[in-house]
């Protein structure tokens, strides 16, 4: 058990130093380059025809102290660094004057409902029909779920959303194609709230799923495939151990290893959005607010954003570092 | 040092059999861009095994000994079809080819377990010991699962394994502990017939001997059979009351440990004795020309002949029959059953030492 607390502890350093380094990089890149919020701003309104020069300066420095860009180099590091740990990332500048933070806290929600729900659908969906699939070779029903989900999986997924926007919205409306909600309704935990927010979330939801099955479906297959020739399951068969038992703890359980990283890994990633999908669906989310912020030059909304996946898809490596030995006993040795 | 079996060779046992192969034939049958290949890895092979001897299986590597025996367990998998011949044991009322995947899973483990190839790796890595115990043995072992674990206990005592190796995982263990594990697992419910695939190969010659002593103890105390292959044959010496030959998916000769060390009739078994270092024999040893026959097209007539110094035109041509030519020998060799040597003979020979050979 001792030694499972320094794993932890040697861990949680590597994931703090990661942090760390990611952090700093997002700030030196977007601070060593050329373009200045500020200075864009301000000339921005400039260009309108005002130009006092005793009230640009007043201006600037009034920016300058709102997105902590002034003073030397290593100054705003440290400013910045004191900001982020308060999770205060400044005004944006395409919603003025709504801090980023209450920006990222409306769409967080969004992102993280939508594709986490989406991700741990198409993983215990994909795992489990590969698993079946690579276990029971010669099944008809599973040979053909396999034809299906591998052809879905090679399409883009943004065609998909357009086809299912094309049927589902155009063809046969039969389900709402944009917006996280509907938008007359008042926000709140009630049964007609929820059901209007499950409604707008099935399409979006539909392509990503659609789409990330197959990746699971053939990793898990393949691995099933290469666990099943394994020494340790011949022997179960030869052992008349019943198959009920054989494809869970023998089979799929170790096959499961590497899938369970996997998953760590894509719910990490899932705190940049999916771009596309909301884009295509208007969705509320991360993803839409990400490309909004770009668009409009939003300096501290994409840094807002960024740091939160940079900080997630850490968290989630950690975490499953952590949990790893759950997973595979062997590892508590590393 | 474990002894030879002293029953060996001592006239005629009771033979009650506890399982009689005939004619068996079991092809790797595979198929590549159309072309069919076919690999003849066990080629109508008849034996017997009676109860409560230890039948050691010779022969070098990809002679079809592993084929032989998973397909004896109807343990082979496709590409390894069975063609034709039949299996039977004595607990069961059927060629075992014959029973469903359900009855055989009644039978394995209670009456028919298995020692398999590389058996250090055979455990489930990420399930504990007694899992496994549980997964193989319970079902068989009419008992509440505390009794259980006090017989597992017992019996992982008399193979000098400490209870607590039930809480471990297999990687927590040493090749030597596992390998002990797996023979605990394949004795637990107390089968009459237990199949031994290499079960010592990958252990160095300490743990080998402790490993072949328990196994011989525990084969005793129960009065099982084993059906033990390996290709070393100082552990045959050891270990086997009878001993089969196996070259080239054929068993060439079959006889009573000591006869086929004293006595080998086939050419084949005589150079693999004669390979044997001894004590005081400084002689270079001789290795066979040529190499085993490809088994997917294996030459006319005796597999052996193009190897074979005392090879004639006959067996070019025919192969040879197992024949029985002295009583419980039984050897394919047209050329030894052309000049069977004088029963006097035999007796001049002294036995090689094997036993100390080894050391």
């Amino acid at each position: 058990m001792r030694s499972y607390g320094i794993y932890v502890l040697t861990r949680f350093a590597q994931f703090l130093l990661v942090v760390f380094i990611g952090i700093s990089l997002t700030f030196f890149i977007t601070h060593l380059s050329p373009i200045d919020p500020v200075e864009q701003m301000i000339a921005g309104m400039t260009a309108m025809g005002q130009s006092d020069p005793e009230a640009v300066s007043l201006m600037r420095t009034a920016l300058q102290e709102l997105y902590g860009t002034g003073g030397p180099l290593i100054e705003q590091y440290f400013t910045y660094w004191g900001r982020i740990l308060s999770a205060d990332f400044g005004p944006s500048l395409s919603s003025f004057p709504t801090p980023v933070s209450v920006l990222i806290g409306r769409a967080l929600p969004w992102t993280i409902g939508l594709l986490a729900t989406c991700t741990v659908i198409s993983w215990v969906f994909g795992n489990l029909l590969g698993g079946l699939a690579g276990y029971f070779r010669e099944n008809r029903m599973l040979k053909l779920a396999g034809v299906i989900i591998m052809g879905f999986h090679p399409v883009p997924y943004y065609i998909i959303a357009f086809v299912l926007l094309i049927i589902f919205g155009l063809m046969w409306p039969i389900l709402p194609t944009s917006g996280g909600a509907a938008a007359n309704l008042p926000r709140g935990w009630n049964a007609e709230y929820l059901i209007s927010v499950l409604r707008h979330s099935i399409l979006p939801a539909a392509s990503i799923i659609l789409v990330g099955l197959g990746g699971w479906f053939m990793g898990m297959r393949a691995l099933v495939s290469n666990v099943i020739t394994e020494d340790y399951v011949t022997y179960a068969e030869l052992g008349g151990v019943k198959r009920s038992r054989i494809l869970p703890f023998y089979v799929i359980r170790n096959a499961l290893v590497p899938q369970v990283t996997g998953l760590a890994m894509s719910l990490g990633a899932i705190f940049n959005g999916a771009i596309i999908v909301e884009f295509v669906f208007s969705y509320p989310g991360l993803g839409r607010l990400l490309i909004s912020a770009v668009y409009a030059g939003d300096y501290g909304l994409v840094l807002g954003v960024t740091t939160i996946s940079i900080v997630a898809v850490s968290a989630a490596v950690f975490l499953i570092d952590i949990l790893y030995p759950v997973f595979d006993p062997r590892v508590k040795l590393a | 040092m474990v002894k030879a079996n002293g029953k060996a060779g001592n006239g005629p046992v009771p033979a009650e059999p506890i399982l009689s192969v005939r004619n068996l034939r079991a092809y790797y049958q595979m198929q590549y861009f159309g072309i069919d290949r076919e690999v003849r890895a066990v080629d109508d092979i008849t034996l017997q095994v009676n109860r409560n001897e230890i039948y050691g299986v010779a022969g070098e590597s990809s002679c079809g000994k592993t084929s032989l025996i998973k397909t004896i367990a109807a343990a082979n998998r496709p590409p390894l079809n069975v063609i034709g011949g039949s299996v039977k044991y004595s607990f069961l009322d059927r060629d075992i080819f014959r029973m469903s995947e359900e009855e055989l899973s009644r039978v394995r483990w209670k009456h028919l377990s298995y020692i398999m190839q590389g058996s250090m790796n055979v455990l489930n890595p990420v399930r504990r010991i007694r899992k496994s115990f549980i997964d193989f043995a319970f079902r068989h072992i009419n008992k509440p699962e505390r009794e259980f674990f006090d017989i597992v206990a017992r019996h992982l005592e008399r193979l000098r394994l400490s209870p607590s190796v039930l809480k471990a995982y297999p990687h927590e263990l040493s090749g030597g502990m596992r390998q002990r594990v797996t023979i605990a697992l394949a004795t637990i419910c107390r089968p009459e017939f237990i199949i031994a695939d290499e079960p010592t190969t990958a252990l160095d010659v300490v743990v080998q001997k402790d490993v072949l002593a328990m196994i011989r103890e525990v084969q005793q105390e129960m009065g099982s059979s084993i059906l033990f292959v390996t290709h070393d044959m100082t552990v045959h010496a050891n270990m086997a009351d009878r001993l089969g030959i196996m070259y080239a998916g054929r068993l060439v000769e079959e006889a009573p440990t000591r006869e086929i060390f004293a006595n080998p009739l086939h050419p084949y078994t005589a150079h693999l004795i004669q390979s044997l270092p001894r004590i005081g024999d400084l002689s270079p040893k001789k290795a066979l020309p040529g190499a085993p026959p490809n088994l997917s097209d294996p030459p006319a007539g005796c597999r052996f002949h193009p190897r074979c110094p005392l090879a004639m035109d006959i067996c070019r041509r025919e192969n040879p029959a197992l024949t029985a030519l002295r009583p419980g020998h039984r050897v394919a060799c047209f050329a030894a059953s052309s000049e069977v040597r004088p029963v006097s003979e035999i007796r001049e020979t002294v036995p090689p030492k094997v036993a100390e050979a080894r050391s």
